[in-house]
């Protein structure tokens, strides 16, 4: 199936979830989603028998400073691409559904997540720390993230 | 920069003064086993790893120094080669494997990172060197040391092992003439 086959089929299927769809050469489609529309949008892509998006990569995390983006990175045996689904999250509150029923890989992406960028997965089944210490104050990745001395009990 | 340079001393041919029988002092030949008989800690935790790893295999050879068999456990080390970057979240647990190793024992820190932080100095999560956790006898400068280089510290440890007295110094015996007649 070609890009511009997925493509279309992608916006045929799922035009009321994914908005700004476009092809990234040469073997990605990315497009948005509404963050009350991710979970039940990931169970329809793992679903469909076409698509197949069975496969979760990864989950980044982006600090766009006006707000975070949740990047979904997923992938098709059946096709051979990828698609990448960025969900847009507003700086005060940066919430969105867990995924890890749907993409079971999605579990320790999200606690990275959280614990670098901070955002927070909604029904996570244990959203705690995973590379930093559990009592690390802040999430070090964001832009506005100032080194703390009590992060730095070895000095 | 100290000018100062160990050397490693060895059992030279003039100590043997008939075949099997060695004449010497307590504290060189003890000193002269405790140097060669060390047993390094399999603490690898970046790259330097990759290096301290092929100082261990034929090429350079780790057992010409007798230090060749590293120990998966604490308890069964004296010598812990901290290679790599020391991170905030790790330091605690260096510092309780550090404190289970068995006595004598010492700690060479080797490459940038484990020395002061290196790339990555005043890291959100990086320690500055393992030096701020536990007390080190040697360091090793690169990014990663190359095995020659991790040798030249070694053979440095182990002449700072030999500087080590096994036999305590004695308090000045009294003046007392010998017994005539006594050898």
């Amino acid at each position: 199936m070609s890009m511009d086959a997925i493509s279309e089929l992608l916006v045929e299927r799922f035009a009321a979830d994914l908005t700004d769809v476009r092809i990234q050469e040469p073997d990605t489609v990315v497009a948005r989603v509404a963050r009350e529309k991710l979970k039940a949008l990931a169970a329809r892509l793992k679903a469909d028998p076409d698509a197949g998006y069975e496969t979760l990569n990864w989950i980044a995390g982006v600090d766009r400073e006006t707000g975070f983006e949740s990047v979904y990175h997923v992938y098709s045996w059946k096709t051979n691409t990828y698609l990448e689904l960025h969900v847009a999250l507003p700086r005060e509150a940066p919430e969105v559904d867990t995924v890890t029923g749907v993409w079971p890989a999605a579990d320790w992406h999200e606690r990275e997540s959280w614990d670098m960028v901070g955002i927070v997965y909604a029904g996570h089944p244990d959203l705690r720390r995973i590379l930093l210490k559990d009592d690390f104050v802040g999430h070090p990745l964001r832009k506005d993230y100032v080194d703390l001395a009590e992060n730095h009990p070895h000095v | 920069m100290s000018e100062r340079v160990r050397t490693v001393r060895y059992p030279k041919l003039e100590h043997f003064s008939e075949p099997n029988v060695i004449t010497t002092t307590a504290d060189f030949i003890f000193s002269w086993a405790r140097s060669h008989s060390v047993f390094p800690f399999t603490y690898g935790l970046a790259c330097c790893a990759i290096e301290m790893l092929s100082s261990g295999f034929a090429r350079y050879d780790i057992s010409r120094y007798g230090m060749e068999v590293f120990r998966p456990t604490p308890r069964q080390c004296d010598l812990m080669i901290v290679a790599g970057t020391v991170n905030e979240k790790m330091a605690p647990v260096l510092k309780r494997l550090y404190d289970q190793m068995s006595e004598p024992k010492w700690v060479v820190s080797m490459g940038a990172c484990a020395t002061s932080g290196g790339p990555f100095y005043d890291g959100y999560n990086v320690v500055n060197g393992v030096d701020k956790v536990v007390p080190v006898d040697v360091y090793i400068p690169g990014c990663p040391p190359r095995p020659e280089a991790l040798f030249q510290g070694l053979l440095e440890l182990q002449g700072k092992i030999q500087e080590f007295k096994f036999v305590p110094e004695k308090p000045a015996a009294p003046a007392t003439a010998a017994p005539a007649g006594e050898a």
